[in-house]
């Protein structure tokens, strides 16, 4: 902003000079502007969302909480899968790796509404611990960018989720038996990898018997033009007492 | 652009400066509840799941609840 004083009150007539210099300011301004509200916007995307994404977390924490103490509602891991409703909490997911202090509720439903809530689990996959592909997908720089740290995961990780009255340990591994590997980059639409019952498998109908995991997120970081998955397998079910935690947790912290 | 809001701001100095802050607060408002929320829809790097080839860069409608039977979540869907 220039110093300009308040020019004279008469209608003066500008000399052509004054007009072009009077455009090309306002043409700069407008250019700065722009980048400014552009710069806005990667600041809105990576830090603000994640607000919306706490409030969220917090409300879906004492929902479920509600829900697991007053509330007479079966285990998640006994109920149809296609029985559980879009945008509820179903259960908490704690990865060691990503640090003690994480935690995050899973919601049903993996619409845009959903993910913004936390990380989404697909609709009609299996739900924790059960036969099946229990899917679940997440933001990885965005609205509390729950995925953020994917890449960081390895074979042998452990992924904890707490439901009702059950502890389920899954552990990242190349599948037995199977051709399915424990990391894997893929297209946005290969359907297989994530979603079937058995996934890798060119048959979405095939039986499943294994009670799997996967995770996807975008990749490459910052871009959405592939997909990065983790598949795990479950090798711990532990029903919940008090005091006792898998052995891949030390305590649970928050919720 | 901002000298001309300047000198139509009324008050003097100080009445211009909280002026200009006043409108500062309000374009701001407008652009973090309205503009950003609505262009994020609009562009892809929040795409996260691996989703059938309907839609990718739109967001991903969820499957209605009860729609997908159980143990064959994507009835149809084709690989390419």
């Amino acid at each position: 902003m220039t110093t300009t004083v308040a020019e004279a009150s008469a209608p003066t007539a500008w000399s052509r000079d004054e007009i072009w210099r009077t455009m090309a300011r306002g043409f700069g301004q407008l250019l700065i502007t722009a980048g400014v509200v552009i710069l806005l916007f990667v600041a809105y995307e990576l830090w603000f969302t994640g607000y919306y994404t706490q409030q969220q977390q917090s409300t879906l924490n004492t929902q479920i909480e509600k829900q697991w103490t007053q509330n007479a509602a079966p285990d998640v891991s006994t109920v149809a899968p296609d029985k559980v409703k879009i945008g509820s909490g179903i259960a908490v997911l704690y990865i060691p790796r990503f640090g003690k202090h994480y935690h995050f509720v899973v919601v049903e439903g993996v619409g845009t509404d959903d993910l913004k809530k936390g990380p989404g689990h697909y609709p009609g996959t299996a739900l924790p611990g059960q036969i099946g592909n229990f899917y679940v997908a997440g933001h990885r720089t965005t609205y509390l960018h729950p995925f953020n740290k994917i890449a960081t995961l390895r074979r042998g990780d452990k992924i904890v989720l707490e439901t009702k009255s059950m502890w389920f340990t899954y552990t990242i591994q190349d599948i037995p038996g199977t051709n399915i590997r424990w990391k894997e980059i893929v297209s946005p639409t290969d359907v297989a990898a994530a979603v079937y019952p058995v996934p890798d498998q060119s048959n979405p109908n095939k039986k499943p018997t294994l009670r799997l995991l996967t995770f996807s997120s975008c990749h490459p970081e910052y871009s959405a033009s592939e997909r990065y998955i983790i598949h795990a397998e479950l090798t711990q079910s532990l029903p919940k007492t008090p005091g006792q935690y898998p052995a891949a947790l030390s305590a649970p912290v928050g919720h | 652009m901002y000298v001309w809001i300047w000198r139509r701001l009324p008050g003097g100095v100080p009445g211009k400066i909280v002026g200009y802050l006043v409108l500062l607060a309000g374009v701001l408002a407008l652009l973090f509840f309205l503009v950003f929320p609505w262009a994020e829809t609009a562009l892809p790097f929040n795409d996260v799941t691996v989703d059938k080839p309907v839609s990718t860069s739109s967001p991903s409608p969820a499957p209605a609840p009860g729609s997908p039977t159980p143990g064959a979540p994507t009835p149809g869907a084709t690989v390419p």
